[in-house]
């Protein structure tokens, strides 16, 4: 899809990586550029590949086909502990017979690093993580989101070149999860290192990173800036995916300068998009841009509140026109005056609609 | 506590209850072991100390003063350290091999390494005499291919006695490193490795600290099995090599020498406990968890 070209700057590079584990491909073709110093938040369902891209980038794993390619080397064949790939396990992989300290300093006493050396970077490591009082306890003895803050002062410590992150901050309250992301970004400018974050959690994923990575069904759907994956989705899954969004189906019945027009059961709507007449297309619009309205400039819908949802500054007003649903969201004030099942007329500019290929029917 | 102490504040779920169910829980074995092991050891210290007028030391002194039974102390701690070492360093890497196997291989395996459990230790030492005597398959075997041209002598040499016994007690090995080999995790490598740490060191650093527990309690089974072994050292080598158990078995049964076969004992069960306790110690001191 919007893949961008894969520039002589970028730091980490995949190349065509493909995985399968028997009958089923968990990686098809897979083609990422990331900058030295980018951090890339990877987004995607559960079994959708996530995990084995960074086990491939970390050499892990071996790719079936396709290469990975770090600060322009051929890493594809080099095994992991000459990569200097930092990364936090999803289950944390913490050393048991180690204490906290002990965790910590493990990368740094492999490389045989000076004692007081290691003792400082142990600490500075700790106190990112606020942990430093628990340095000398057993790993058994922590709390869920305290071994997973030892597991990112583990590879953090190392200072590494490439830092992969799978679901790192999943475990820790919402507090400490924002007050972490915020470190981390400092962290990571620090050392310059590239990193790659994979999350469940779409708005750790639209503000943490400098550009986010739709994954699906072991391919990347789309890469690009958060705001863009958002405002100009590549595709029905990542519209799906990222945010909330009303989407209409039809058929094309003209096309005009990049602009469709399309039949759908809540009647014509216009959308951007190149699609030949009689096309199956989705059309479709996030929640914001749509405004109760009385005159007729871009699409307009007429329907019936169905229901309200207060969400403290704004509410998010679902509409039921003709069999479909409009997802409206409205300020405060306008959406208090709603009634459920009271006439709503609402409209929306054609440049923010959009259509895409209707999704086949599954055979 | 103080009178001020607010009457709401409970105390911590009463230790007292629990330790009283741990104590009826163990109660059971406890009672067994009771009536097994302690009443018998009680009896056997009693008669190892029992002379013709009041308690003596004198078999002790007999046993740890004569060249002749340090000699065959030794013997018995020599055969036990020799199966030991050799059943770790064959029965280490066998454990992981064992874990790593999947399917019908790691079944395959498992069988070889319990059926032998199921037949005697008579049959098995038996079948390593049929083995490595003079017209035994061994010999023979070496013969027919003429890379020997005179039968060697085998059966009856401290050689054919820590084969025999290596193989009659590495399964005692085997399993409990087996044990907690499988139970590792293997992104615990993985961690290692992308931290820097070749699969060497990763070894060394990782999983040979992880499974000190299971080392550990195959050194003990192996040494406190061999240590006492009777059938192996009297079926594979004999009068040469006099051990303990088979001196206690002579002061019994030939002898009629009953406190010194006791006072044999007191001394082979110390021994046996005493390699327990200190394996268990040294694997502490080792930083093992
Ligand atoms: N070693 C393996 N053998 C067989 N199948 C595997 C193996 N590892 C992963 N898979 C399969 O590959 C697919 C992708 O797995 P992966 O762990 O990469 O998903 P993920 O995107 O990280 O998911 P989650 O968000 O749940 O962690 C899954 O369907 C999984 O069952
Ligand atoms: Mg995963």
């Amino acid at each position: 899809m919007s893949q961008e070209p894969i520039d002589a700057a970028s730091h980490l590079v995949v190349r065509q990586a493909s995985k399968r584990y028997g009958a089923t491909t968990v990686l098809d073709r897979v083609d990422l550029a990331i900058r030295r110093g980018e951090l890339v938040t990877l987004l995607g369902p559960s079994g959708c590949g996530k995990t084995t891209l960074l086990r491939l980038i970390a050499g892990l794993a071996l790719p079936d086909a396709g290469t990975v390619a770090i600060a322009g080397r051929d890493v594809t064949r080099v095994p992991p502990h000459r990569r200097n790939v930092g990364v936090v396990f999803q289950n944390y992989a913490l050393f048991p017979h180690l204490s906290v300290a002990g965790n910590v300093a493990f990368g740094l006493t492999v490389r045989r690093r000076p004692k007081a050396d290691i003792a400082r970077a142990v600490d500075k490591a700790l106190a990112l993580v606020h942990l430093d009082h628990l340095a000398a306890r057993p790993i058994s003895a922590l709390s869920g989101g305290q071994q997973q803050r030892v597991a990112l002062a583990r590879a953090l410590a190392v200072e590494p070149d490439v830092l992969l992150f799978d679901e790192a901050l999943s475990a820790l309250d919402r507090k400490l999860r924002e007050e972490m992301q915020g470190e981390m970004r400092r962290i990571l400018r620090d050392i310059n290192a590239t990193a790659i974050f994979v999350t469940h959690d779409q708005d750790e994923a639209l503000t943490m990173s400098d550009r986010v990575a739709v994954m699906n069904g072991g391919r990347i759907e789309q890469l690009a800036e958060p705001r863009l994956i958002y405002q100009r989705p590549a595709s029905l899954f990542t519209l799906n995916f990222v945010g909330l969004s009303t989407r209409i189906s039809g058929t094309v019945v003209a096309c005009d300068g990049g602009i469709v027009q399309v039949d759908t059961k809540v009647g014509r709507l216009a959308a951007t998009g190149r699609f030949l007449a009689g096309s199956q297309v989705v059309v479709a619009t996030r929640p914001e841009h749509l405004r109760p309205a009385a005159g007729a400039t871009g699409n307009a819908v007429s329907g019936r509140v169905r229901a309200v949802v207060f969400q403290g500054s704004r509410s998010l007003v679902e509409v039921g026109a003709g069999g479909e649903t409009l997802l409206a969201e409205l300020p405060g004030q306008e959406a208090a005056l709603l009634a459920p099942d009271a006439e709503i007329r609402l409209a929306w500019p054609v440049s923010e609609t959009f259509a895409f290929p209707a999704p086949e029917m599954a055979a | 506590m103080t009178d001020t102490a607010l009457p709401l504040v409970k105390a911590p779920a009463a230790p007292g209850r629990e330790r009283w169910l741990a104590v009826a829980l163990a109660a059971p074995a406890l009672l067994i072991l009771l009536a097994l092991f302690a009443l018998p050891l009680a009896k056997l210290l009693a008669a190892s100390v029992a002379g013709p007028d009041g308690p003596t030391l004198a078999e002790y002194a007999k046993l740890l003063g004569t060249p002749y039974y340090l000699g065959v102390i030794w013997n018995s701690v020599r055969l036990a350290l020799l199966t030991t070492g050799i059943a770790l360093v064959i029965g280490y890497p066998a454990a992981f091999a064992l874990a790593r196997a999947r399917g019908a291989v790691r079944s395959a395996l498992l069988a070889c390494l319990f059926l032998p459990l199921a037949a005697s230790v008579i049959v098995k030492a038996f079948a390593w005499t049929i083995l490595l005597r003079s017209d035994g398959l061994v010999n023979e075997t070496l013969l027919a291919l003429g890379l020997i041209d005179a039968p060697i002598r085998m059966i009856f040499t401290e050689t054919a006695l820590i084969v025999g016994s290596v193989n009659i007690f590495l399964p005692f090995m085997i399993l409990p490193i087996y044990t907690v080999v499988a139970q590792l995790d293997p992104r615990l490598m993985e961690a290692a490795a992308t931290l820097g740490a070749a699969p060497a060191e990763a070894f060394v650093r990782v999983v040979v600290p992880l499974t000190v527990p299971g080392v550990v309690a195959g050194v003990a089974l192996v040494f406190s099995l061999a240590v006492s072994a009777y059938v192996v050292p009297t079926l594979l080598i004999g009068e040469r090599y006099p051990t303990l158990s088979t001196t206690i078995a002579k002061a019994y049964l030939l002898a009629r020498q009953p406190t010194f076969g006791a006072a044999a004992g007191v001394v082979l069960l110390v021994i046996a406990v005493a390699t327990v306790a200190l394996s268990t110690r040294l694997a502490r001191l080792g930083g093992a968890r």
